[in-house]
């Protein structure tokens, strides 16, 4: 995961963080994901994003929910009590951290596809729960761009991109950007709460949530095996049936040897496509989401042990300082 | 001979009975019932037949007289009434017209009725002038007489061609004429009265009297002349019926006399036909006297018993003044005999038959022989009764069996002089010649095999919650009695082959029985002498467990047919089990070998290995052998058919599986319901050792990736217990055992005790068991150890270190049993820890791998197979081709290429990490 060139940035209203962080707390839970438009305007290479609403929660018995049609009406409606009305990107909540995934890639696509401008924000309640708020906003890379355009997503039309999961999405630097009003607000705050309000912070417990993670990073290594062996037997599939073809070619030049030297013409050039089909080559894009998510755990886990390593030797230090 | 059956109420029951018969009867032509003659009575019944014809012919000629009456003023309605009321008694009168012909002033009145009306349809005018009511009259009589004259169309043409014949009867010639005729028929010999029977039979009838002629063919006593031949149909077709309607006196009659010609030798073909004559003659009466008792109107009733004596008088063995000698029995019996298997032949007529001639022979002294070769008969025929293989015996005939056997036993044992063999000839045999040993064909061990056999079968018949099955089970003391009187006399005179199917048997009777006797006596060794008189009487009886042994060992020692052995051998592991002497089962059983050849045996034998199996696992599980009683129990309880496996029920579900046949031949497996083993004992004792197996087993085992399941059983129920959205106090044996390992899970010992062994379960399962109180104590004291194994399994890792008391105060175990048990997982490496001494004390050594490690050990395996598949692609990106990996692995594991990969396996699990 690349940072943006240049110098875009986002900048996030303080309201639209806490609507994203009470969204979640009211209608998601475990697993399920919460979804929501963000509202802002771009100015100059900033991006402000100054008001949000959220998606309602899919249901079995609404299936004929005609999304567009909410949002549409929603915007309209906020036009009308003079909101920015300019889509810039949508919300999603995860779930330690599990988010790159096929529906990600492609609403995030159609987005990017109409406003070029547009990112998605990653909210992770777990983190913000255990103390810090992990907010974070990515764009599809041009590259990426291009190759959802091409709809091409066999191994070469990657290749040829040169894409690989590092450079699938970037992320945007954001800020929320408080008045000032709020900011002198904030500090008086800050005086009169106490320290036991932060005790989330300094929690020793790991092994909860380094296990949780290590079990999705490991789900997910069992996908990565399997997309392997499948792209395996195509390779192996694809070399033998070259193999084959270049034995019948050879055959048939040896053979059209031996009628020139007899004075017969020659054999009719046939159609080898049609005689050897390529088998359908697997699509490449899950192995590449599946790596991304793989980082993205990996990232995870390396910063969250980075930080509990740092707690632990807090706590000896000050352990011995007690003692 | 005959006064045997001068027994009034015997006459009165015998005349009813064929009474019935004959109603049952469908209407048809073949009327040759009761081909009984005893001449002096024939006038006498005469009167009867009159007054039967009478009857009915009155009522008909009355009714016929007002028609015309009716008819000549021209009343319509009153025709139709009349009509109706006449087709009635037609109807009643049918059996008699069936048999004398449609008479001649019926199909008169029914021509000139028709011819009348039809003149009075044609008559327009007189139509015009008719009243409502009559006209309407009119066309409803003309239409019924239409289709009522279709019936009759050949006797109202014949009649039309000459109405002078019966030109001008009345009533009075009528009857006359109805008697000429019959007379005539008898004049006329059987032709005529087959053309009767063929004009007046419907074509069923029809076909009958041709498939009874058929019959006639088959049979010997066809070598008549041709005279008698309908009243040889009469005779078969009696036979014939007599075989729907089990056992009914006259056919055996019918029986007598046909015999009776035969044995009387210098009776002249004249008489003969006189003879038959009366008998047909005789018949007609009879069936004219039953048929009065069924319309039970007129209370003729004296008439009707005056025809009775004659039925009864019947049954004749011998002629008059016949000396009864030994060949003439014989005879008799063989001719009896022959007979049997034969498709008219009267089975119950047979033995009735037998038994008299048994009485014969004892009342004219014959000797002990031919009493003995007729009784052998009498119960081969009795069991020939049932041609059904599926059907069992009724009651009176099996107490029949019984007490023919046993007579013949009381025969044997008083006169030991006797033979008795199967392989004694026929021409052999001595039967009466006193000065030698009288030899007598017949095998008494097949005999008391098949009552064997038949007792299975009415057991298997009978249903088990009837008090009928308590009846019958008492007859088991009867049956074991015979069995044991067969092998004492067996012991003498049979072969070794033979002792060794009667002690098969005799095994069969006992191995199953627990010996209650024997069970107390070992209970209470040294007091004998306080005991009372009565005590020490019921004491004396042989132990069974002694007698199995003998027997037991006599068969292996001395019979040559493995399935004897088999059986023997499977019945003794059985009884040991029964008695809980396992170590002998066992032994016994692995000695055996059993195990391993046991599906090549027949089913039964299979069944009977099966209910042994379950026996030695319940007699393990008594032991408080859990681990050994699981694995008995485990191939009959894991096919979840241990139903059908032990013979005890056809499972519902493979009803569609099998055919019909299939399903006969399974139910005759069926072992019957007093030898069942409790399904529901049997699925508990193993449910609760598989819970004192799997449960430490699991604790042991929880993070452990690779574990097996020792029962499926037991889990599947465990997850049907997970399944409950609501959890109840358990009702069920399962939902018991569930809610406790589920309280063992946690190591609470005391709550597993509680739903192991409560009111309930004692009802159900333990109290079943003789000893269940040892049980009980047993299986108290395994769940207490098994709960301290899984809770030092599953709480080991909170523990530094725990005292060995507290243990012991936890699980209310001594302290050398927790010592011993802690030991044992030390030693066995299920239990990091040591003890120390001094202190008494368990150490843990927390050397298990915590959660977070485990996984992390998952996920590096995982990462290395997911490395090994990546290599692999990068082969075919060097243009290697596919399975050269796989050829030529270890040349290419040294390659150069290997090392630098190597180190990008590195680098992958740490970023891994």
């Amino acid at each position: 995961m690349q940072n943006v060139e240049g110098d875009f940035r986002g900048e996030i209203w303080p309201s639209v963080v806490l609507k994203i962080i009470k969204h979640y707390q009211e209608e998601g839970q475990g697993t399920e994901v919460v979804q929501g438009v963000l509202l802002g305007l771009v100015v100059e290479d900033r991006l402000e994003i100054t008001n949000c609403f959220p998606f309602p929660q899919h249901t079995e018995d609404d299936a004929d929910f005609d999304e567009v049609q909410y949002q549409m009406e929603m915007m309209r409606s906020l036009r009308h009590v003079n909101i920015d009305h300019l889509h810039v990107g949508w919300y999603q909540s995860t779930y330690y951290g599990s988010f790159v995934t096929r529906a990600l890639l492609d609403s995030q696509f159609s987005y990017q596809h109409a406003i070029e401008e547009s990112v998605v924000l990653i909210y992770d309640p777990i983190k913000t729960a255990e103390g810090s708020l992990s907010l974070k906003a990515y764009r599809l890379t041009p590259k990426l761009m291009e190759v959802c355009k091409e709809k091409d997503f066999s191994p070469e039309a990657l290749k040829k991109a040169n894409i690989t999961f590092e450079y699938m999405f970037e992320e945007v630097p954001i800020v929320i950007k408080n008045s000032h009003l709020i900011n002198v607000l904030m500090w008086e705050l800050e005086k009169k709460s106490a320290v036991a309000d932060k005790h989330e912070l300094l929690s020793l417990a790991s092994s909860n949530h380094l296990g949780k993670n290590l079990q999705l990073l490991m789900d997910r290594v069992d996908e990565m095996s399997q997309d392997i062996v499948k792209y395996n037997t195509y390779m192996r599939n694809t070399s033998k049936q070259q193999q084959q073809k270049h034995q019948y070619q050879q055959r048939r030049q040896q053979e059209n040897m031996q009628r020139q030297s007899r004075g017969e013409p020659p054999l009719p050039e046939e159609d080898l496509s049609k005689l050897f089909k390529p088998p359908q080559p697997p699509a490449r894009m899950d192995s590449l989401l599946i790596a991304g998510q793989i980082n993205t755990y990996c990232q995870n886990i390396k910063e969250f042990t980075a930080q509990n390593l740092g707690k632990l030797f807090m706590a000896q230090a000050l352990q011995e300082y007690n003692n | 001979m005959s006064r045997f059956f001068t027994t009034g109420s015997d006459s009165e029951s015998e005349s009813s009975l064929s009474g019935e018969e004959l109603v049952t009867k469908p209407v048809g032509g073949n009327y040759g019932k009761q081909p009984l003659l005893l001449s002096e009575d024939e006038e006498d019944t005469k009167r009867v037949v009159r007054s039967a014809k009478d009857k009915r012919f009155e009522e008909l000629t009355n009714l016929i007289r007002t028609i015309r009456n009716a008819m000549k003023i021209r009343d319509v309605t009153k025709c139709l009434e009349e009509f109706e009321l006449l087709g009635k008694a037609y109807g009643k009168a049918k059996s008699i017209v069936d048999k004398e012909g449609v008479p001649r002033f019926y199909i008169r009145i029914l021509a000139d009725l028709e011819d009348y009306l039809n003149e009075l349809w044609e008559d327009k005018e007189g139509k015009k002038k008719m009243n409502k009511n009559n006209a309407k009259a009119l066309s409803t009589l003309r239409q019924k007489i239409r289709k009522y004259n279709r019936d009759f169309e050949s006797h109202i043409t014949s009649y039309k061609q000459n109405p002078e014949q019966s030109a001008d009867e009345d009533a009075e010639k009528n009857e006359e004429d109805s008697e000429g005729s019959s007379d005539e028929d008898e004049d006329e010999e059987g032709v005529s009265a087959a053309t009767f029977l063929k004009k007046k039979s419907d074509a069923p009838s029809g076909e009958s009297r041709k498939f009874l002629k058929k019959m006639d063919d088959e049979d010997e006593d066809s070598e008549d002349s041709e005279d008698d031949e309908d009243w040889d149909t009469g005779s078969t077709s009696s036979d014939s019926d007599s075989e729907e309607e089990e056992g009914k006196q006259t056919a055996l009659a019918s029986r007598f006399l046909k015999k009776a010609p035969t044995t009387d030798e210098d009776k002249k073909a004249a008489e003969k036909k006189r003879e038959d004559k009366a008998k047909k003659k005789h018949d007609r009466k009879s069936k004219r006297l039953d048929e009065e008792e069924e319309d039970n109107e007129g209370g003729e009733w004296e008439r009707v018993r005056g025809g009775v004596p004659l039925v009864k008088e019947k049954p004749k063995m011998f002629a008059k003044g016949t000396e009864i000698t030994h060949a003439v029995v014989i005879k008799k019996l063989n001719e009896i005999l022959q007979a049997r298997g034969k498709k008219g032949t009267d089975r119950a007529a047979q033995i009735e038959l037998l038994q008299l001639l048994v009485q014969i022979a004892a009342e004219n002294n014959l000797g002990e022989g031919v009493i003995v070769k007729i009784k052998f008969n009498i119960i081969a025929s009795l069991y020939d009764y049932n041609p059904n293989l599926a059907t069992y015996m009724k009651p009176e005939m099996w107490g029949k069996c019984l007490d023919c056997i046993n007579e013949l036993m009381d025969i044997l044992f008083a006169n030991p002089n006797i033979f008795v063999g199967e392989n004694i000839l026929e021409e052999s045999e001595n039967l009466h010649n006193t000065d030698q040993p009288l030899r007598v064909r017949g095998c008494i061990l097949t005999l008391v095999e098949r009552m064997d056999e038949e007792f299975t079968k009415i057991m298997q018949n009978t249903d088990p919650h009837s008090q009928e099955y308590v009846e019958h089970l008492k007859d088991e003391a009867q049956v074991c009695a015979i069995i044991e009187r067969v092998q004492r006399y067996l012991e003498e005179k049979g072969t070794t082959e033979e002792v060794c199917r009667i002690y098969l048997l005799r095994i069969l009777h006992t191995y199953y029985k627990f010996d209650y006797k024997a069970h107390q006596r070992q209970l209470t060794p040294p007091e004998g002498s306080s005991k009372s008189e009565q005590d020490q009487a019921e004491n004396e009886g042989e132990d069974s467990a002694v007698l199995m042994e003998r027997l037991c060992k006599y068969i292996y020692a001395k019979d040559r047919t493995d399935r004897i052995r088999t059986c023997a051998i499977l019945c003794h592991i059985y009884h040991h089990a029964l008695h809980s002497r396992w170590y002998q089962a066992r032994d016994l059983m692995l000695m055996s070998h059993l195990q391993d050849n046991i599906q090549h045996a027949d089913p039964p034998v299979q069944i009977l290995y099966n209910r042994t199996m379950v026996q030695l696992g319940i007699c393990a599980f008594r032991q408080g052998l859990t681990k050994d009683a699981h694995n008995a129990l485990l191939d009959i309880q894991s096919s979840g058919r241990a139903k059908e496996l032990l013979g005890q029920g056809l499972l519902l579900r493979s009803l569609q599986e099998r055919n019909q046949e299939q399903e006969k031949v399974e139910r005759r497996r069926q072992v019957p319901f007093h030898l069942h083993i409790n399904l529901e004992l049997l699925e508990c004792v193993y449910l609760v050792s598989a819970m004192l197996l799997e449960i430490p087993y699991m604790a042991a085992h929880e993070s452990d990736a690779r574990r097996r399941m020792i029962s499926k059983q037991f889990h599947h129920q465990l997850r049907v217990g997970e399944r409950q959205p609501l959890l109840g106090p358990p009702e069920s044996m399962r939902e018991h055992v569930v809610a406790a390992s589920k309280a063992m899970k946690m190591g609470d010992w005391k709550t597993c005790h509680s739903f192991i062994i409560n009111e309930k379960m004692n009802g159900k399962v333990w109290d079943l068991f003789p000893e269940a109180d040892k049980v009980r104590t047993m299986l108290v004291r395994k769940i207490q150890e098994e709960s301290l194994r899984t809770y030092l399994f599953t709480y080991s890792s909170v523990y530094d270190s725990i005292s060995m008391e507290t243990l012991s105060d936890m699980f209310e175990l001594d302290l050398p049993t927790v010592h011993s048990i802690i030991s044992k997982m030390i030693i066995n490496e299920e239990l990091m820890a040591s003890l120390d001494q001094p202190t008494q004390t368990v150490v843990m050594h927390r050397t298990e791998p915590t959660a977070q490690q485990n996984l992390a050990l998952q996920l590096a395996e995982k990462l290395g197979s997911l490395v090994e598949n990546n290599e692999r692609v990068f082969d075919h990106k060097q243009g290697t081709y596919g399975g050269y990996f796989r050829d030529q692995k270890d040349g290419y594991r040294k390659n150069e290429g290997y090392m630098r990969r190597g180190g990008y396996r590195q680098q992958q699990s740490q970023t891994a990490y």
